[in-house]
């Protein structure tokens, strides 16, 4: 009996061990690619929600450092530069919760103001969410917002359907905004 | 070997018509209903089910004398989830498609033609009928997919647009929305279901008399 069941085990185990050996393989092959193209979507996010006020993002890696410290959601700080090369606002790329995780880019200009707001990567439930954080036209309602954290419902209206989704982007914004309001204090707007 | 092939041939064909998973086996339901919305997506949907399914096929037909019969659920459930998962990371390279089609990657997991074709063909026949089995029967499904994304997107939205063209557009203004909505799926499916019934039930007594 207990030789019959260490067979069983055994055997399971092996099968599960070249499947593990397998996966590992291909994710070490693919795994730069994926952080390549991540990186690429994140650039291309910060680029078009930065584009209302004609600045280009550059990657700070010091900024997102600094910043990570205290929002642990952040993923990295673009800043907008305009085309004398003077820092004309940021765009923060974040993690908020919404029904899933959104990964959005959210532009943030001197005054405090949104610039533009963008998914990054789009995980909400296709059909009810997924459109709400896809349509340029809902997105656009949240610019110009700020500096003071804005309130759904009040300030911008949910998207009928896609609640959690909507608080989610609006959570995000408050955080950019906040995260805007810390690089003023420490005097570095 | 000329009867070798045949038989061989027949277990690629029969995926299409007498086993076909959708229409007659009616396994595999929930995702390709809530996908057929779009060719686009069921393109590439189809290609993921053909993959995954013809990878399993083999390797289970490979292993089946290796698999105890007390486990073999557990282990077909790791075949599969690992090609799923080669799938996904391989799609994730490929960022335009993994937008629009990585929601639906994880589902194939739970696909029960994968499944049913594991544990009902692959675990007890050759590797090459396996191998022609996974290809028919997954061309299979990916031909009723496309019939029916066909059918819902050009008359539910008036067009079908591929890789961001379009194709055909029928120029109408009042489309029957209903079509790509939950109720046109069923309706699409039913349809489609009695049609096959029908050529069947026609073709039977034919045969008879021949």
């Amino acid at each position: 009996m207990m030789r019959h069941v260490l067979n069983l085990g055994l055997r399971l185990f092996l099968v599960c061990a070249v499947a593990a050996a397998g996966l590992g393989l291909t994710y070490s092959l693919v795994k730069d690619r994926i952080a390549q193209e991540e990186a690429k979507r994140r650039a291309r996010a910060a680029e078009a929600v930065l584009s209302s006020i004609g600045a280009q993002p550059r990657e700070s890696e010091e900024l997102t450092a600094l910043l990570q410290r205290d929002f642990p959601d952040l993923i990295t700080v673009f800043e907008g530069l305009d085309e004398a090369g003077q820092r004309a606002g940021y765009a923060f790329v974040l993690k908020s919760k919404g029904y899933n995780f959104i990964t959005m880019a959210v532009g943030v200009d001197l005054e405090g103001k949104v610039t533009g707001i963008k998914a990054v990567t789009n995980e909400e439930t296709p059909g009810l969410g997924s459109v709400a954080l896809d349509s340029e036209q809902y997105l656009a309602k949240f610019q110009g917002k700020g500096p003071e954290p804005l309130t759904l419902k009040v300030d911008v209206d949910a998207w009928t359907g896609a609640t959690f989704t909507s608080k989610g982007i609006a959570n995000g914004a408050n955080m950019a905004l906040e995260m805007w309001k810390r690089l003023q204090e420490g005097g570095e707007v | 070997m000329e009867e070798k092939e045949k038989t061989l041939w027949g277990e690629l064909r029969k995926g299409f018509i007498t086993t076909n998973p959708l229409l007659v086996l009616m396994v595999g339901l929930c995702s390709s209903l809530a996908i057929s919305t779009r060719v686009e997506n069921c393109i590439f949907m189809g290609l993921a089910v053909i993959f995954v399914l013809t990878c399993s096929n083999v390797i289970i037909s490979l292993i089946r004398n290796f698999i105890p019969d007390q486990v073999r659920i557990p282990i077909y459930i790791v075949v599969i989830a690992s090609f799923v998962t080669i799938v996904d990371l391989t799609l994730k390279t490929i960022p335009a498609v993994y937008e629009r089609l990585g929601v639906w990657i994880p589902l194939i997991v739970v696909n029960c033609i994968i499944l049913a074709r594991a544990e009902g063909y692959a675990s007890s026949a050759k590797v090459s009928h396996a191998f022609m089995d996974g290809l028919g029967i997954g061309m299979g499904y990916t031909s009723v997919l496309l019939i029916m994304s066909v059918f819902r997107e050009l008359f539910g939205t008036g067009k079908i647009v591929l890789f961001n063209t379009t194709v055909i557009n029928l120029h109408i203004k009042a489309v029957p929305v209903i079509l790509i909505m939950f109720p046109g799926a069923f309706i699409t499916y039913a349809l489609l279901s009695a049609l096959l019934q029908w050529y069947q039930a026609r073709k039977k007594p034919e045969a008879e008399e021949g």
